[in-house]
């Protein structure tokens, strides 16, 4: 089974870096953080802070951006083309190539990102001339970015399975920004008179994962460490999402017929 | 077989296009010369904030706080900097600009540190708002209770700029008890308290903003004060002996050199920036109009 699922994983992968998409948005997340060392000339005292939080902002969303846009066509682009009839023919089970899938667009977040931070902090090397032990604040919160994009990648699949890439990349960029929104939801909930919405808004807290639990940049260009329980538990968090996210499209494909 | 006719039809083309394209990038230098000239008229409309509220851009900006307070940072100091280049004396944009990058990261010190001196500093050098200056250092104070530097410029600013002496002396106290404060601040707590007002306590803070001053403009601004701050004892003291000289000669000093010839002074003593002293009509002492020092710094 792992070898299986290994093989389309590293398919997965090469086909994901054969889109022409992934290095014009690699290139230009690398220009945008070279870029912040001339956008910091025209400011007062802050030229690391604009470099860390543009540096990282720059690898969220283009991460982000590389997620959605490659994660949506996921499993469509094999119904649409056909081959998916020809991998199914083969001993291969449907998780196999859920799970297969899954990891190989992951694996070309990790190396995407893995260029980016190496960018960033190449970046930050030739603007302080040098590296400190202060510097690695930043790579937690590179990680905590990456259990972002993990979860992303989760449910950009999840939709790929149901529906056709436009929507897909619509639902997941909708389940991102509200996401992103949830506590906010949850006072709403709390404030507002009528139950059924005030329940609504409790579901949506629960239901759905909270993406500003993996945003610590802020706090990474004040040179704060992320905490190890914030790490923890936010790993822990991602974890269970993306089995619930990647178990859900797996139930999804099983059920999927093709003619 | 191309023909030759073909050849030369083609070739008319190219050349037809050519000129087509010359003439073009021609008419546009009228039309950018006019879009630059309107662009001018724009830029001289006021400042405006389309959203003011820091808490509501903290919501809508997905997590990305941080870089967005950064730009609204980079927004205040650039247009603190066109305002003074354009010599206005109208700064309402700032303050808003100021209380949106902090609340968007309350931990951008800078932010409260260097926007309090934009604020507070009297106009032309800044915006004259030193009541804004001290609400923004507050709202830095709570979101940063451990930094003593913030209490350090609120103390600065209640002893400068609004000469609530116990206020400063407060303020230096409060923050000399942070962690990591630098003794001097007990110290100068204690003079402001005793010795509000004077010229060697406001000297000692002017030179302490000097000495950690990390940027250009506010060492610049320092040394501006220090000078105007020179210049004022120099004249005190000028007036004094202009006033004996009065009283001796039996009729007031024309210049300086009346004093030097009466043997007061071995010289004619020159200001901070190197220009000599004069003396005004009123029979005072004064910096000359060429002189480079702002006395009303020193007020």
């Amino acid at each position: 089974m792992s070898h299986r699922v290994a093989t389309i994983a590293l398919h997965t992968f090469k086909e994901c870096v054969r889109e022409r998409v992934l290095y014009t948005l690699v290139v230009f997340a690398l220009l945008l953080i070279g870029a912040a060392i001339l956008i910091g000339s025209v400011s007062i005292g802050i030229d690391k802070v604009l470099l860390v939080n543009l540096g990282l902002s720059a690898i969220s969303v283009f991460g982000l951006l590389i997620a959605i846009f490659i994660g949506i066509s996921l499993v469509s682009k094999e119904i649409e083309r056909r081959t998916i009839y020809n991998l199914l023919s083969k001993p291969v089970a449907r998780y196999e190539f859920i799970l297969g899938k899954y990891l190989g667009l992951l694996l070309t977040l990790v190396v995407n990102t893995g260029v980016m931070t190496a960018g960033f902090y190449l970046t930050l090397f030739y603007q302080q001339r040098g590296l400190g032990s202060d510097d690695l604040a930043p790579l937690l919160s590179v990680y905590l970015i990456g259990l972002e994009l993990a979860l992303v990648v989760g449910v950009a699949l999840l939709f790929s399975t149901l529906s056709s890439p436009v929507l897909s990349a619509m639902f997941t960029f909708c389940v991102f920004i509200v996401g992103n929104f949830l506590d906010d939801i949850q006072d709403f909930g709390r404030q507002v008179h009528d139950r059924v919405v005030g329940q609504l808004a409790n579901l949506l807290y629960y239901l759905l994962p909270n993406f500003s639990t993996f945003n610590q940049i802020t706090a990474a260009s004040h040179g704060q460490r992320v905490p190890a329980y914030l790490v923890t538990s936010s790993s822990l968090y991602a974890l269970l999402y993306v089995t619930i996210l990647v178990g859900a499209a797996i139930l999804i494909f099983e059920e999927r017929e093709f003619r | 077989m191309v023909s030759e006719s073909e050849t030369r039809a083609a070739r008319r083309r190219k050349l037809l296009l050519s000129a087509l394209l010359v003439l073009a990038l021609a008419a546009t230098l009228p039309l950018r010369r006019k879009l630059a000239a309107e662009s001018a008229v724009s830029a001289a409309t006021p400042d405006l904030l389309y959203v003011t509220s820091g808490q509501t851009l903290r919501r809508l900006c997905l997590g990305y706080n941080g870089l967005l307070a950064d730009l609204y940072w980079t927004r205040a100091v650039q247009y603190f900097g066109r305002q003074k280049l354009r010599r206005a004396t109208e700064f309402n944009a700032l303050g808003p600009l100021l209380t949106v990058a902090t609340r968007l990261d309350p931990q951008l010190l800078i932010a409260y540190r260097f926007g309090a001196v934009f604020l507070a500093e009297k106009p032309p050098a800044g915006a004259g708002r030193p009541q804004e200056a001290l609400a923004l250092l507050r709202r830095g104070v709570v979101a940063n209770p451990d930094y003593w530097r913030l209490w350090q410029d609120l103390g600065f600013i209640e002893y400068w700029d609004l000469h609530d002496y116990p206020a400063a002396a407060r303020a230096f106290e409060i923050g000399s008890e942070r962690p990591g404060a630098e003794l001097w601040m007990k110290t100068l707590a204690a003079t402001v308290a005793a010795k509000g007002g004077r010229w060697a306590t406001s000297q000692a803070l002017w030179s302490e903003i000097y000495r950690q001053a990390q940027n250009d403009s506010i060492r610049a601004s320092a040394r501006e004060h220090l000078e105007a701050l020179r210049a004022q004892e120099e004249i005190n003291h000028l007036d004094i002996l202009l006033a004996e000289y009065r009283k001796s000669q039996g009729r007031a000093a024309v210049s300086l050199t009346d004093l030097v010839r009466a043997g007061m002074l071995p010289a004619v003593p020159i200001d901070p920036s190197g220009v000599p002293y004069v003396v005004g009509k009123d029979g005072r002492a004064a910096v000359s109009p060429q002189s480079r020092v702002n006395l009303a710094l020193a007020q």
